[in-house]
């Protein structure tokens, strides 16, 4: 519900810890109320939308809520952890893939499955960052990098469980009594209102300071007793996790998962989509990203190769126009917010 | 047992070719801090100039011609592309790591839309000739690969070591602070090994065509190799760079012939996490503490 979660070049602070205007926490300051009245007007026109649209869009504006809610675990570690993650597919297919076997093995639905999608994708997210829990910034983007070209490969290998190139069928509904095209939409809102009301109280909490001391100084962190191992550790399982919720509802709103949806594109896309969306961690802003990653191209129909310009192009001019934003925009819009 | 002198030896030769790249994202990395993720995309965009001159696609023209226009080519596409990026080098270098990828799917994008994304296939002018060593076999190919490495990595290490640029390079990458304070232009160090890697970056994509069929992906999937190459010899080091594109070649071959052949890049992933965790600044990096 936050616009005001919108930020330019968080990273560019990641690196240079030059000491910035203090800003009232949020906490502090008065909430604002029309922002709250137009977020939730925002909200009760996409819970209206399906009423009003055809199931095409129903079906479409599904995957970008999906889509949104991976877009939020990329820029959660870029906000809290000032890293840059290119791997990130992996993550979110760790999440697809298990709502995708506990049905076809165990027969439950996405709801039954969505914990565990998302404790499966925080143990591969701490699972790879043990490994490289001291990297700094280009390494650790190295790494992600070759594991999100490793994952197509291991899908492949285990052809047996995974269905090999075929993938996957989600088909179980998971609310009973509602047309399926209705809880494609629905289940993805929800579980993206959920998701970004649930980093909103994260904001306040100790976790929260605690990973935003080590980002901004980690002498200073270390000297307070947060370790940075284990702020990366932590960082790394709660993206993660936010990433296979994200997954498991893509899973379930596109009904199918194989190796071609999780390539190295894949995760070059959600950072894409995570820039685009200024690293928003609010629900709209993260929203902009889904919806550029999964209409624009739509939009484009029949523009195949003119995919990876757009979105390059896009890449750019955000990057290099948060870039020429006055100081003093860049830090309004930052504030004091991760 | 009798196979592994030869497999070596296809490693080394396909160690070279990573190198070479690797040794262009350490050039790039060492003077301005920048990852450069579109070092495969645009190596793979000059192979394919090279192949569109030859082919008839762009033009018809001899190898040599179509080699030089496309050095002229990469020369001014590395130019625009640190022109592009340049703001943001000084900021932050993550920032202007993830410009590189913007400007990496620009290039992938281009090269499809120009090429098509068919495989094609394309013959370097190499003679046909091919020797036996035991169970070695040594073709023109390997021939020119290496000696091709050889000279390309010779030459740099005299651009390097002997020239005022040189100099400048070495100074910018060692303290750039002072550097500045000296009254040397950080940017034109910086455009220096853009182009430079450019020009190493098509002289590698050149050479792999070969061995694999030339499509608009498989230069950049290369480089995945060459970055696990630039990981083991130190993000920073030049002559790591070499000795880890070596080493990164013969291990694969050695891991795809004896273990199973279709993890080339978990190989790679498990190659980069290991080598990160026993040497967190690669092999051949100073080792230092750091200061609080």
């Amino acid at each position: 519900m936050s616009e005001a979660t919108m930020t330019s070049a968080p990273v560019a602070r990641a690196t240079n810890a030059a000491p910035s205007k203090p800003v009232t926490p949020m906490s502090e300051r008065k909430p604002f109320p029309l922002r709250t009245v137009a977020g939730m007007m925002v909200l009760l026109v996409l819970i209206a939308l399906p009423l009003l649209a055809g199931g095409y869009w129903t079906f479409t504006l599904g995957l970008c809520f999906a889509n949104a809610i991976a877009i939020l675990s990329v820029s959660f570690l870029v906000r809290y952890g000032g890293e840059v993650s290119i791997g990130h597919g992996v993550f979110v297919a760790a999440g697809a893939y298990t709502v995708a076997l506990m049905e076809k093995y165990l027969g439950v639905s996405v709801l039954a499955a969505l914990p565990f999608a998302a404790v499966a994708g925080a143990l591969l997210g701490i699972a790879f960052a043990y490994p490289s829990r001291n990297l700094s910034g280009i390494y650790l983007a190295v790494a992600t990098m070759a594991l999100a070209l490793a994952l197509p490969e291991l899908l492949l290998y285990f052809s047996s469980i995974t269905g090999g190139y075929e993938g996957l069928y989600v088909k179980r509904d998971a609310l009973p009594g509602i047309s399926r095209d209705l809880q494609r939409y629905y289940v993805p809102l929800a579980g993206l209102v959920v998701v970004a009301l649930l980093l909103r109280q994260f904001r306040r909490s100790r976790q929260a300071l605690a990973l935003l001391l080590i980002r901004t100084s980690a002498p200073a962190a270390e000297s307070f007793g947060v370790r940075r191992s284990w702020a990366r550790l932590s960082c790394m399982a709660l993206s993660a996790g936010i990433a296979a919720i994200g997954g498991a509802l893509l899973a379930f709103s596109s009904s199918t998962v194989s190796p071609n949806s999780f390539t190295l594109w894949t995760s070059i896309f959600l950072l894409v989509g995570s820039v685009v969306s200024l690293y928003s961690l609010g629900m709209f802003g993260s929203l902009i990203g889904g919806i550029f990653l999964t209409l624009m191209p739509l939009l484009l129909a029949g523009a195949g190769d003119w995919v990876p310009i757009l979105y390059g192009g896009a890449l750019l001019l955000v990057v290099l126009g948060a870039n020429l934003m006055p100081e003093s925009w860049r830090a309004r819009l930052g504030g004091g917010r991760a | 047992m009798a196979d592994i002198l030869g497999l070596i030896w296809a490693g080394m030769v396909s160690g070279c070719l990573y190198a070479l790249g690797a040794l262009g994202i350490v050039l790039i990395y060492k003077s301005s801090n920048v990852v450069n993720f579109a070092h495969g995309n645009l190596a793979g965009l000059a192979a394919f100039l090279v192949f569109g001159f030859t082919a008839g696609i762009l033009g018809n023209m001899a190898w040599g011609a179509a080699l030089m226009v496309t050095l002229a080519i990469m020369f001014a596409v590395m130019a625009v592309s640190y022109f592009v990026i340049a703001p943001l080098v000084f900021k932050s270098d993550l920032t202007s790591t993830i410009a590189t990828l913007g400007i990496g799917l620009i290039a992938q994008g281009i090269t499809q839309l120009v090429f098509g994304s068919n495989v094609v296939s394309l013959d370097l002018p190499l003679p046909k000739w091919s020797a036996q060593i035991g169970s070695m076999r040594i073709s023109a190919y390997d021939v020119a690969v290496l000696f091709v490495t050889a000279a390309s990595v010779g030459l740099l290490y005299l651009l390097i070591e002997r020239t005022r640029v040189g100099i400048a390079f070495r100074a910018v990458s060692a303290n750039p602070f002072a550097s500045r304070v000296c009254g040397l232009s950080l940017r034109r160090i910086h455009l220096f090994s853009f182009v430079v890697a450019g020009l190493l970056g098509l002289v590698a994509a050149l050479l792999i065509v070969p061995t694999t069929f030339l499509s608009s992906t498989s230069v950049s999937s290369f480089m995945l190799q060459a970055f696990a190459a630039a990981v083991v010899g130190g993000f920073s080091s030049l002559p790591g760079a070499v000795v880890g594109g070596v080493f990164i070649g013969v291990l694969m071959n050695l891991l795809s012939f004896y273990v199973a052949a279709e993890f080339t890049n978990t190989y790679l992933l498990a190659v980069i996490l290991l080598t990160l965790n026993v040497f967190p600044k690669g092999v051949l990096a100073r080792r230092g503490g750091a200061r609080v």
